[in-house]
């Protein structure tokens, strides 16, 4: 019963968000917005796993994202696969990736792995931009239109892309949910509080925090895919890009929250929105008012609560309940 | 010979990138902050320095104590409003914070000064010594030459002064600086006023040779991050030789491998060098 | 998001019920959403005006050529307004959308997803590079909205799409002039080019100019003899000039953004390397070029996709506004504009179908048209402007005039060794 209630919020909002197509134009402006929110609340989610579980912050993941791109898109338009099985070979080759990067990195802390996990993404950005047999060079990559098709994950319609975003930010949220809940989310939580302690008491540091890393790189190459199917194109400087996703995605979990499983929902569903609104209304201003007014409020919502928008829900809910009690 | 000329061209490079990136290890060292947002203040310091060749005539070389001073105490505000108060958050919310800074700037920038690409003219600005086979350019020399002598003053600065000292203090263990009498406060605005004043120094003695535009500092960010942890994260000289170490990486490799692997090399050093030693290879650690 | 939905209901409203497709249209009536549609179409009546979108990077590292563009648009549809509007549409005035692509091609799609559906454009403008233009015609393609551009990326008509409109040539054709004007220019003077270096920076724009660069020189049986591509932002190019000084070029084109142009330039001149240097427009034509380098900008080559000097009379009033002269991203951006207006005039209607056709169909040699080399606009199947061809322009003082070839060239070409 106690758990039933714990759910609902979540039922109630997938349930609300499931029913939006219904009332808004399937082409529009705010189904794509929307359809941007879960997908990026999605990688804040999977970057959460790694981040905020096991306290590695990582400034890299488009290293993964940008694998899980390439490799359905270079698959479908050499070799004619479906992206649906493309984003699972994706997958694979960013675990491999993410084990070969976790050898040199993963007893490195705080700031130390920060850094290296940043110069890991922009090792593959280099790479992305000079093989240009394969990923094409900068000029980017097209997803070949072939018109719709379930089988090989195309549509005309953009309907069909919210339903997909928002089942892998249901789906990543249920995994973060049950790692966090289960033996590994005790393991990682024991070892955030106190690493040597952690040890003590028998817990591999190792292993726990490679096991966080791994699914989280295998979702967010996914997450990729999605992201290629969606926009058709990319070039490396962005799907491998530090500002356009390695940091986003960081961002997105931080600014709702670390280690919550609200975060990154919160967080996506601020972000992205005030994003929009400050390019739509601020762009006829002299150019960059927008992005100034952006960068402030994200300098203005740390200040005011550096553990993000979830801690602050939480201060101000109980704000109210004292106020509310004479 | 080719060798020869990439190693002194490397050197020369190098000098300024290790001015540049003290700060960036400073602020680090005193009061354990990454500062994304260091770059930025060295397209400040280019900016100011233009514009005061563009409106007075100054030499970007002289110019370059203009922006030191100017940014030294933007910096120091900026340390006392947006810095102090994360000073115990967790380091990811530090992170982020002078990531919003330096958007920003960058920003702030672009609707102050424009989009345009500013350069200056010198009477240097394509001169070039020649030793023996070797071309020495001018504008890389007077840069280097400028950057030497304010990184041999930092060092003075702290070894001989009371602030630097105390400062030096700080940074090894600050409740002990507090206990004996430290104002650690002080300390933090002092040295991220001086951090990032030296970076817009670095950005100003450079500015003969680079354009200057709002998202300049962007191609400095990650040799900066290079640089620092070549040296050791929070070593001064470390800095220095980081960055020398550096410039050679980026010249001589230009040498072996294709010109636009030139970062990969770079990246590739970065990654095994914390992975061997993650205190830094040449600094002592702290 | 409430204002958002109901601003873009209304809006879709405004033109009718053509735009709609049948999904939207039975969603809509299902949920019960069918009112105020007289209202806004009686509104509209009152005050005709018609939404474009201009969509140029406003921020980041190419924020200065999205303002010179936008600066393009402004002037050509300032004129049109002032001069009445588009007259077959009962003067209706034009009115920009300006929004700012950032730096970012995901971005670029958003935000002219939000252009089409909220502000109800009837064609897009824009988007200056490449990378963002190919996210954004995906959009465009998709929603059967005109897409103008001056992006010239082989890529962008190179997929088939209806609704994509380039006005300049593409950038392996640029390429190749670049490298065969040169060895007329060269020939012209007395001088055979038989070794010649390539430097590019590693982005689309680089890397797609160079493929025509390096196919024109197998061509003419031209020995290449430094091919070499740089990271964007670099920040020392003195192992670059090393490199060319050893390979004993008779010529070298570097192909970049202005920062590395002067860095190359000065560089070039430190080490005493005095070969001529074709530059590859952008970084070559802009004025912070001649700015940064003064004398040492005097003769400097480059290859341009059009020029200020080819109208004169047309492009004054844009130096008169904004105090420099039109530069070619401007006068290219204010075409498509011109061109719009004109597709507007001949459908005689402002649904995005009608004037995709009368852009297909149509020639237009007049206006800042003339300012293109060739002179006419017409598209070909694939939505290439099949009247123009790049030329060649060279630096004399702090102006840039065309040079090659002769038939447009307003000064003879000075090649200097």
């Amino acid at each position: 019963m106690k758990r039933w209630r714990r759910c609902l919020p979540a039922v109630v909002l997938v349930g609300l968000a499931a029913a939006a197509p219904l009332v808004l134009d399937p082409l529009g402006y705010p189904m794509r917005v929307l359809t941007l929110v879960f997908l990026f609340a999605a990688m804040g989610q999977a970057w959460n796993l790694l981040g905020g579980l096991a306290n590695q912050v990582s400034l890299g993941h488009a290293a993964f994202f940008g694998i899980g791109a390439y490799t359905s898109t270079i698959l479908l338009r050499d070799h004619g696969v479906t992206p649906w099985i493309g984003m699972l070979v994706g997958g694979a080759i960013a675990v491999v990736a993410a084990v070969a990067l976790s050898i040199p990195t993963f007893r490195l802390r705080g700031h130390y792995f920060a850094l290296a996990t940043l110069a890991f993404g922009e090792v593959l950005r280099v790479v992305a931009n000079s093989w240009t047999e394969v990923t094409g060079g900068p000029v980017g990559i097209s997803v070949p239109f072939l018109g719709d098709d379930l089988a090989m994950f195309q549509f005309t319609s953009s309907v069909p892309y919210y339903y997909i975003m928002l089942a892998a930010l249901v789906g990543v949220s249920v995994v973060f949910w049950r790692i966090k809940a289960g033996r590994l989310g005790y393991r990682l939580r024991a070892l955030k509080e106190n690493p040597e302690a952690a040890e003590v008491i028998g817990v591999d540091t190792y292993r726990a925090k490679l096991a966080a890393m791994l699914v989280s790189a295998f979702i967010t190459a996914l997450l990729g895919t999605l992201y290629a199917q969606l926009n058709y194109f990319f070039d490396p400087d962005t799907i491998f890009g530090l500002a356009t996703v390695s940091v986003r995605m960081a961002l997105v979990a931080i600014v709702g929250g670390l280690g919550s499983v609200w975060g990154p929902i919160a967080g996506a569903a601020f972000l992205i929105p005030v994003e929009e609104f400050a390019n739509a209304f601020l762009t006829n201003q002299a150019a960059g008012v927008s992005q100034l007014f952006y960068s402030l409020l994200l300098i203005a919502v740390i200040l005011l609560e550096p553990r993000g928008l979830v801690a602050l829900g939480e201060r101000a809910r109980r704000l109210a309940r004292r106020e509310g009690r004479p | 010979m080719d060798l020869l000329q990439a190693v002194v061209n490397g050197v020369l490079i190098g000098g300024v990138y290790a001015v540049t990136s003290i700060g960036l290890t400073l602020v680090f060292g005193v009061m354990e902050i990454v500062n994304f947002a260091h770059a930025a203040f060295l397209m400040l310091g280019m900016y100011i320095a233009y514009h005061a060749w563009a409106l007075f005539g100054i030499d970007p070389l002289l110019g370059s104590l203009i922006a030191l001073v100017v940014v030294f105490a933007l910096g120091a505000v900026l340390q006392r409003t947006l810095i102090t108060p994360i000073l115990k958050a967790p380091q990811v919310s530090q992170i982020f914070l002078t990531v919003g800074l330096l958007l920003a700037l960058e920003n702030a920038a672009l609707i102050a000064f424009g989009s345009e690409f500013r350069s200056v003219q010198t009477p240097y600005q394509t001169s070039a010594l020649r030793i023996g086979g070797i071309f020495v350019s001018v504008p890389y020399l007077a840069a280097f030459l400028m950057s030497v002598a304010s990184g041999a003053a930092l060092s003075l600065f702290l070894r001989r002064t009371a602030v630097g000292q105390a400062m030096r203090a700080t940074a090894q263990n600050p409740t002990a600086a507090r206990l004996v009498g430290i104002d650690v406060t002080r300390m933090y605005w002092i040295a991220f006023g001086l951090g990032t004043g030296l970076t817009a120094f670095g950005g100003a003695v450079i500015l003969p040779y680079m354009t200057v535009f709002p998202t300049v500092g962007g191609q400095f960010v990650v040799l900066m991050f290079t640089v620092v942890v070549l040296g050791g994260l929070g070593s001064i000289s470390g800095a220095m030789v980081g960055g020398v170490v550096v410039g050679i990486i980026q010249s001589v490799s230009a040498l072996l491998f294709p010109i636009h692997l030139q970062n990969l090399v770079l990246f590739l050093v970065f990654i095994a060098v914390l992975a061997v030693k993650p205190t830094g290879l040449l600094g002592a650690g702290r | 998001m409430d204002r958002y939905g109901n601003d873009g209901r209304a809006n879709a409203r405004s033109r009718g019920l053509t735009r709609r497709d049948l999904v939207s249209r039975s969603l809509a009536a299902a949920a019960g959403l069918t009112l105020g549609a007289g209202r806004t179409r009686a509104a509209r009546a009152a005050a005709p005006t018609i939404n474009v979108g201009v969509l140029l990077p406003l921020s980041g590292a190419n924020a200065q050529f999205g303002i010179n563009a936008r600066n393009g648009i402004e002037l050509v549809a300032d004129r049109i307004n002032a001069a009445g509007g588009i007259g077959a549409l009962g003067g209706a005035t034009i009115n920009l959308v300006v929004a700012d692509a950032t730096s970012n091609p995901a971005t670029a799609a958003t935000v002219a997803q939000r252009l089409i559906t909220r502000n109800n454009v009837v064609a897009v403008l824009g988007a200056f590079a490449s990378s963002l233009t190919l996210a954004v015609s995906e959009v465009t393609e998709r929603r059967r909205i005109p897409l103008l551009t001056m992006s010239f990326s082989d890529q962008i008509t190179g997929r088939g799409f209806k609704y994509v409109f380039q006005v300049v040539s593409k950038a392996s054709v640029i390429g190749k002039a670049q490298f065969e004007y040169t060895l007329g220019i060269a020939k012209a003077a007395g001088e055979t080019l038989d070794r010649v270096a390539i430097m590019y920076e590693d982005t689309a724009y680089g890397t797609s100019q160079a493929t025509g660069l390096r196919a024109a020189a197998k061509e003419a049986g031209v020995e290449v003899v430094m091919d070499e591509a740089y990271p964007l932002g670099i920040t020392d190019v003195t192992p670059l000039i090393g490199k060319l000084r050893a390979s004993g070029a008779r010529a070298v084109f570097p192909v970049s953004y202005l920062n590395d142009s002067i860095l190359i330039i000065r560089t070039m001149r430190q080490q005493r390397v005095d070969i001529p240097a074709i530059g590859g427009a952008a970084g070559y034509v802009i004025p912070d070029f001649h700015r940064a380098l003064g004398e040492y900008a005097e003769g400097v080559l480059s290859v341009n996709t059009s020029n200020y000097d080819l109208a004169p009379e047309e492009t004054q009033p844009f130096r008169e506004r904004y105090g420099y002269f039109m530069v070619h991203e401007a006068i290219e951006h204010a075409a498509t504009m011109h061109l719009l207006a004109r597709a507007l005039e001949t459908a005689k209607s402002d649904r995005p179908d009608a004037v995709r056709e009368a852009l297909a169909a149509g020639r237009v040699c007049d206006g800042i048209v003339k300012a293109l080399p060739g002179g006419c606009v017409a598209f070909d199947q694939t939505g290439l402007n099949t009247e123009t061809y790049p030329i060649m322009v060279q630096w004399r003082g702090a102006e840039l005039v065309t040079v090659y070839p002769e038939t447009v060239a307003r000064a003879k070409p000075i090649w200097r060794s």
